[in-house]
């Protein structure tokens, strides 16, 4: 079997679990746990094995496959990696597993979940490594079905309500970029995303022309990612989810926005990039201190870390706008720190909820108290999230700075403003570390069991991933970086 | 080659409609043996318009290319399919035989109309197509709402069809021809007039805007299972006499593509609106056909073969998953608290309905996006792009009444235990075989394209 073969098994093995685990009897719900958990991890070795044939060296697409799929309307079934995407399917991999991990203890109708599950896990997986606009678009849209199910099914008091919103905000985003897409197609006669990357770069589209369709794509990603004001869905997404959903949610979903602006906007509408660089910029900083000002203000700490990713994301908006290398890579390092991270903080929260029943800060104070392990893992996880030196979440933010001030398009004190949204995220961070970890011990956490081993497993390689990329830049950013310098260069022909 | 092969299949269904008609004599213990007959009429009807091929017959007042074969072998198919449910689930009130019989007299008016390449032709499939439906529509004769609805579709439908030919007579006039292909409209006021009639009557038989006020009455009256038929399988063959006569006319008249726009703008703003408040599945699919009138206008708006073929295929795409979604509806329920919990009661059922749904709002990789993009890019191909703007937003805001009905079935527990299920396993396989073929087409759409071939 070619390697190119390989990746499209890796896209659609979750598929075959989810049908799997769909048919499984009523009579053994316990088995679509078990369906979930070995194609999952069979899919994570499968993308490590493509993770260690990865030729670091270069900038183009590898293991790439491409026939036609739909003739008359000159669709193909296309997919490829280059170093960005392979990082962004490598996260999608390892949160899939855990996710299922997470979900253990679930038995209220099993089978379905866990399908919906794996059916999510193809379409985040197919998003990152789709070639084709239209193949790129069905694997974009394919996203919401089980999401939306998850969310309205399984999801906490409010969840027809979230779950609906989550599907009709993100839809109407992304009709925006069908519209884009079509134009696109319609200009340029393909849908082939590495075509229309070397026709963007060539400057053959007018800059009336990109301006209009960069608009329409912006519509589509930045609901998704999300940036201020289009974030208003995520919050009640996000607490409604059930855990496994909202790890997905934030630690996958959110970067096919940003993903979607990295392979999509800037290189094929390099000059409408360059033209609303600067307003993008604009808010971005403003969802960075929008999202950390809100996290102050939040009792639930599912909410908190619900807005902090608003803030988060925001860098990398900040990053890739910047339309710098240190700029890109520091998003891209943003969009793979964070998923690790945030996913680890809502597997916590969900731990502890499980246990408690409640969110609230007040509530669960003096955590380390009762749970010691658990305790010392959520001020960890905050740590990195709050971007400690040493541990993953710095070195995004870091080159995010340093490419929003070598920026030509970003003026400086859009910089400095961004800057002091990192002083923000230390505060409330730690001010939730001091009253859930450290607080004086409430009644609600008194007695209550520290982690499991289950959980541990979970968080493990979380952790692991946490520290290696904190420790070591270039083990996530050689993958990245010829792709990003390929990028810019681009960028700069057409400027 | 005998080119009477052509007109088999019309053969075959009135054979099977009379053959259906007398059953109870021929077979007089089996109720649903007329239901079973006409489907497998209809199944070998569909074979025989395969493999008839095309060509032309009396004079080249009926002719078969490849767009008319997919027109016709889609109907036959969706009618067998559809008889197929009925002799598995059968009626509420019985009289299963006639209403068979009604649908395959109502099949084989579509199957001309799809043919039909003469305006006098094409007024008798319309309304050959169309008295089956009346009275498919006011099925139950005991329950007044059924008569009121059917009535309020007789006199609407009578009077679009008395506009078509209204319209129609002034283009004959002008063109000293009854040939579809021979009509010329003449410059000035007179050719945008016939032009505007023979479409009012023709949007009157889609369900669009602004001729839609009587379906969501006629539906909400009508029993299930007529509105599952009657507001499906013969749109296909209905929007394709449509793309004929708007093919031949509008290049004539600069009125026409004003007035098919319009029609587009009116019908998606209408349908998918007014869906909103419903909770009567027969009304919310009336306005939902109105709405979906209007993306199929968007594409003969376009004004190209490629946007007839978009707009052929699409029907096609919302006859299957909506006549699917009724075809629930008979069985489980018409409002939505009797579709409350379908999950837990039958869940391969409520996912088959949910995945018919879900295509309807044109998620892909299903038959309503494939559906979707083709329209949209002839559409825009041809300047139209705020029309296909507000297409696709539309969309989006049908995606908020359709997951009502899915929010009904999924997310609420338990709810009121609905009439009992009746667990025909036939029925239970048309319904699942429409969501199959959802995925079908959506996924393969190469080879239904690719036939959807124009000729004169």
């Amino acid at each position: 079997m070619g390697m190119s073969n390989l990746l499209s098994v890796v896209v659609f093995l979750p598929l075959l679990g989810a049908v799997i685990s769909a048919l499984v009897p009523k009579g053994s719900p316990g088995a679509a746990k078990w369906v979930a958990a070995i194609t999952s991890g069979l899919g994570l070795a499968l993308t490590v094995w493509l993770v260690a044939a990865f030729d670091r060296t270069a900038s183009g697409m590898q293991f790439v496959t491409d026939v036609v799929w739909v003739q008359q309307a000159g669709i193909h079934y296309h997919l490829g990696l280059d170093g960005i995407s392979i990082a962004m399917l490598g996260l999608s991999s390892l949160l899939g597993l855990i996710a299922v991990i997470a979900s253990w203890k679930i038995t209220d109708r099993a089978p379905t979940y866990f399908a919906m599950l794996l059916l999510l896990q193809v379409g985040m997986n197919g998003v990152f490594v789709a070639l084709d606009f239209v193949l790129f678009y069905v694997f974009w849209e394919l996203v919401l079905v089980p999401m939306f199910f998850l969310i309205g099914m399984w999801g906490g008091a409010r969840r027809e309500y979230a779950s609906i919103k989550f599907f009709i905000y993100t839809l109407a985003g992304s009709v925006f970029m069908l519209v884009g897409m079509i134009a696109l197609y319609l200009q340029t006669g393909t849908f082939d995303m590495v075509e229309l990357a070397r026709l963007g770069a060539g400057g053959t589209l007018g800059l009336g022309f990109q301006n209009w369709v960069f608009l329409a794509f912006f519509l589509g990603f930045a609901v998704k990612v999300p940036v201020f004001p289009l974030h208003t869905w995520l919050p009640d997404a996000h607490v409604e989810a059930p855990t496994a959903a909202s790890v997905l949610l934030a630690g996958i979903l959110l970067k096919m926005g940003t993903y979607g602006f990295i392979r999509v906007s800037l290189p094929m509408l390099p000059d409408a990039a360059r033209v609303w660089a600067p307003w993008i910029a604009v808010l971005a900083v403003i969802s960075i201190v929008y999202g950390a000002a809100v996290a102050f203000a939040q009792t639930d700490l599912k909410k908190l870390v619900a807005y902090s990713s608003v803030s988060h994301m925001g860098f990398v908006m900040l990053g890739i706008f910047s339309l710098t290398a240190a700029g890109l890579n520091g998003a891209i390092a943003v969009m793979f720190s964070h998923g690790v991270v945030t996913g680890m903080l809502f597997l916590i929260v969900g731990m502890v909820y499980e246990r408690t029943h409640t969110r609230q800060i007040a509530d669960i104070s003096g955590l380390s108290s009762a749970m010691p392990v658990m305790g010392g893992l959520l001020a960890f996880a905050s740590f990195a999230s709050l971007g400690l030196p040493g541990l993953s979440g710095f070195v995004g933010e870091f080159l995010s700075l340093i490419g929003s001030w070598q920026s030509t398009v970003i003026p400086h004190w859009m910089t400095v403003i961004a800057a002091v949204g990192v002083l923000l995220a230390a505060a409330y961070t730690l001010w939730m570390v001091l009253r859930v970890v450290l607080g004086t011990p409430s009644d609600v956490v008194r007695g209550l069991p520290d982690a499991s081993p289950r959980e541990l497993t979970a968080l493990a390689p979380l952790i692991a991933l946490t520290l290696v990329v904190g420790l070591s830049w270039s083990s996530l950013l050689s993958f990245v970086d010829p792709a990003v310098k390929a990028l810019v260069a681009a960028l700069g022909g057409a400027a | 080659m005998g080119t009477w092969t052509l007109i088999a299949p019309e053969g075959l269904l009135l054979a099977g409609a009379l053959v259906a008609l007398f059953a109870d004599v021929l077979l007089p213990a089996r109720e649903r043996a007329g239901a079973w007959v006409g489907a497998g009429f209809a199944a070998i009807a569909a074979a025989v318009s395969v493999a008839a091929g095309g060509g032309t017959l009396f004079g080249g007042q009926f002719a078969i290319d490849g767009a008319t074969q997919v027109a016709r072998a889609a109907t036959l198919v969706l009618t067998a399919v559809f008889l197929a449910w009925l002799a598995g689930a059968g009626l509420k009130r019985g009289r299963v035989r006639e209403f068979a019989a009604l649908v395959l007299f109502a099949a084989l008016g579509s199957l001309l109309m799809a043919a039909a390449r003469d305006w006098i032709v094409l007024l008798l499939a319309l309304e050959t197509a169309t008295m089956p439906a009346y009275v498919l529509m006011g099925f139950d004769r005991g329950d007044d709402r059924s008569l009121e609805g059917a009535l309020k579709y007789f006199l609407l439908s009578m009077v679009a069809s008395l506009l078509f030919l209204y319209g129609a007579s002034f283009v004959i006039g002008m063109s000293g021809s009854t040939l579809l292909a021979a009509s010329r409209l003449q410059p000035g006021a007179i050719g945008v007039v016939a032009a505007a009639f023979v479409f009012a009557g023709l949007l009157a038989k889609l369900s669009a805007a602004p001729f839609q006020w009587w379906s969501p009455d006629a539906y909400a009256g009508a029993p299930s299972p007529a509105v599952a038929f009657v507001s499906s399988v013969p749109k296909i063959a209905g929007l394709f006499a449509f793309a004929r006569v708007a093919a031949v006319l509008a290049p004539q008249t600069a009125a026409a593509g004003p007035l098919l726009v319009a029609a587009a703008v009116a019908s998606m703003l209408v349908g998918n609106l007014a869906a909103y408040p419903q909770t009567d599945v027969r009304r919310l699919m009336a306005y939902s056909g109105v709405a979906h009138a209007g993306y199929l206008l968007v594409g003969l708006a376009a004004g190209t073969v490629a946007g007839a073929q978009a707009a052929v295929f699409y029907a096609i795409a919302y006859a299957v998953p909506s006549m699917g979604v009724m075809l629930v509806a008979a069985q489980y329920g018409e409002t939505l608290d009797d579709l409350r919990g379908l999950a837990t009661r039958r869940p391969w059922v409520a996912w088959a309905t949910g995945l018919m749904l879900v295509s309807l709002v044109g998620v892909p990789p299903l038959a309503g996006f494939v559906g979707k993009l083709y329209l949209f890019t002839a559409a825009m191909r041809s300047g139209l792009v705020w029309l296909s703007v507000l297409a696709v937003v539309m969309s989006a805001v049908s995606a908020g009444f359709y997951l009502r009905v899915i929010r009904a079935m999924f997310f609420a527990a338990g709810g009121n235990a609905g009439p009992a299920a009746r667990g025909s396993r036939v029925a239970s396989a048309v319904v699942a075989s429409c969501a199959i073929a959802v995925i079908v087409i959506g996924v393969a759409s190469s080879p239904l394209m690719g036939a959807l071939a124009f000729g004169r």
